[in-house]
């Protein structure tokens, strides 16, 4: 149904034009015999096409097609105006003012049928273009959703694969990507930050895909020089995620180098100290260290929430940035939240 | 002047041969003929503009039924009011009333008869 709007201060025309308009099919006609009120109509309502007098008392349909021109996406929207023969000059004026064709006084119903029918063609097709430029804007959003979603999942996948050859479990990944979440909320950063920190701390371990078994799934302590191969899976996991286009892998990247070092610079590989450490560093290594504490592994019991609470409030400005452990803990609803949610046994997938 | 010669043909031709439209036209002529005739009237004693817009109803309104005639008389006097000569605007008004005072009759015999 095409919304034509009529605006003639003569009623015989009205009339004339609306029955007309009505035998064309497909035609919802809308009358105004005043200009300003059918401007007025306009701001909220969007007409297919417009008729309009040229000659009417208050307002010409010159500064009528102007007021309406300037309305917000009404350029492209059709206008006829209805002139005599004679006004040649107006005809001219109306073209540079933005009308889009004209219909001769007295109507001539062949000649009027095909103006409108053309210029609600027209109007068909703006639509069409407009409605595709939306349905193809609508496709994009999808697919790329779609494609982040596949990026998530194969992170996921990624990581738990480092994960399968450790001792550690999926739901660790899964609760220490959320406790770093809620430190950096805590931590005021803005949400797209928070939920890429959500997105890449899985990742931080992914290096230990790099070593060897005896080492990785060694039950006693490791041996120094083990130790110091165990410490390469920071770096390892650095090298394999880095310079990749994805801005989640590059966090990953930056996680998994820095997620061991520690506050006061003993930490590895690089032995950063305090605010040169990047702060996804500082952020993953409070959730990590806070998960694998109160967790059971095969060589040890869990800690309980306060030995584990202890720990991070004695470790603050030695091993922890300090704000990182007070946003933790500002955050410790959330974080039993998350216990609740993520336990050893069944893991959700993201 | 001619006297107005009713020309079924025409109109109906401009009204793409549609009965039910050109009945309309002529109820809507004959509703506001009056009307229309006297803001005319009125316009005499009114700014130039008024009259102007006056006479090009007038106009439009004996066009509609084909009376090319007194639709040109209705736009002599249209322009001279645009233009300000209006010193025979008064004689030119009645004599443009007489016309449209004729077709209106002419018009209500038909949908009478
Ligand atoms: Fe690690
Ligand atoms: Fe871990």
């Amino acid at each position: 149904m095409h919304k034509v709007l009529i605006i003639d201060d003569s009623e015989i025309n009205l009339t004339l034009i609306r029955a007309l308009v009505i035998k064309l099919g497909e035609c919802e006609p809308v009358l105004f015999d005043n200009p300003v009120k059918a401007l007025e109509w306009c701001r909220s309502n969007e007409p297919d096409l417009v008729i309009v007098d040229y000659m009417m008392p208050e307002m010409d349909g010159l500064r009528f097609i102007a007021g309406f021109r300037a309305l917000h996406g009404r350029t492209e929207i059709p206008v006829l105006m209805i002139t005599a023969n004679d006004q040649k000059d107006v005809r001219y004026e109306a073209l540079l003012g933005g009308a889009n064709d004209f219909l001769t006084k007295p109507i001539d119903r062949i000649e009027f049928s095909a103006r409108v029918r053309n210029m609600l063609a027209l109007r068909t097709g703006q639509k069409f273009l407009a409605d595709r430029a939306a349905h193809l804007a609508n496709e994009v959003a999808e697919r790329t959703r779609e494609i982040r979603d596949r990026e998530r999942e194969l992170i996921y996948r990624i990581s738990r694969a480092a994960e399968f050859r450790d001792p550690e479990t999926g739901a660790h990944i899964q609760r220490m990507a959320h406790y770093s979440e809620i430190i950096a909320r805590g931590l005021d950063l803005d949400a797209a930050t928070c939920n890429l920190i959500l997105r890449a701390a899985p990742m931080h371990d992914v290096g230990k895909i790099g070593i060897r078994d005896h080492i990785l799934l060694k039950p006693g302590r490791l041996t120094p020089q083990e130790f110091e191969i165990m410490k390469q899976h920071a770096t390892l996991g650095y090298e394999l995620l880095k310079d990749s286009g994805s801005e989640i892998l590059q966090a990953g990247a930056e996680i998994a180098l820095a997620h061991h070092e520690k506050y006061d610079g003993s930490g590895y590989p690089r032995g950063l100290k305090g605010s040169a450490i990047p702060l996804f560093g500082r952020i993953v290594a409070v959730a990590d260290v806070f998960d694998a504490l109160t967790s059971e592994r095969p060589y040890k019991k869990a800690w309980s929430l306060d030995d584990a609470m202890r720990f991070l409030e004695d470790g603050r400005g030695s091993h922890f940035d300090p704000l990182c452990v007070e946003a933790f803990l500002a955050g410790w609803e959330d974080v039993l939240e998350v216990r609740q949610r993520f336990r050893d046994e069944e893991v959700p997938v993201i | 002047m001619s006297p107005f010669v009713f020309d079924k043909a025409s109109i109906l031709e401009r009204l793409g041969g549609d009965e039910e439209i050109f009945v309309m036209m002529v109820d809507m002529f004959l509703q506001d003929v009056d009307r229309n005739c006297q803001s005319l009237r009125e316009a005499l004693g009114d700014e130039a503009a008024v009259l102007q817009r006056e006479a090009h109803t007038i106009k439009a309104l004996l066009a509609t039924f084909s009376d090319n005639a007194g639709a040109e008389l209705a736009q002599t006097l249209e322009l001279r009011a645009k233009t300000g000569e209006l010193a025979d605007a008064p004689a030119r008004v009645d004599v443009l009333l007489a016309r449209v005072a004729e077709v209106a009759d002419v018009l209500r015999r038909l949908s009478v008869g």
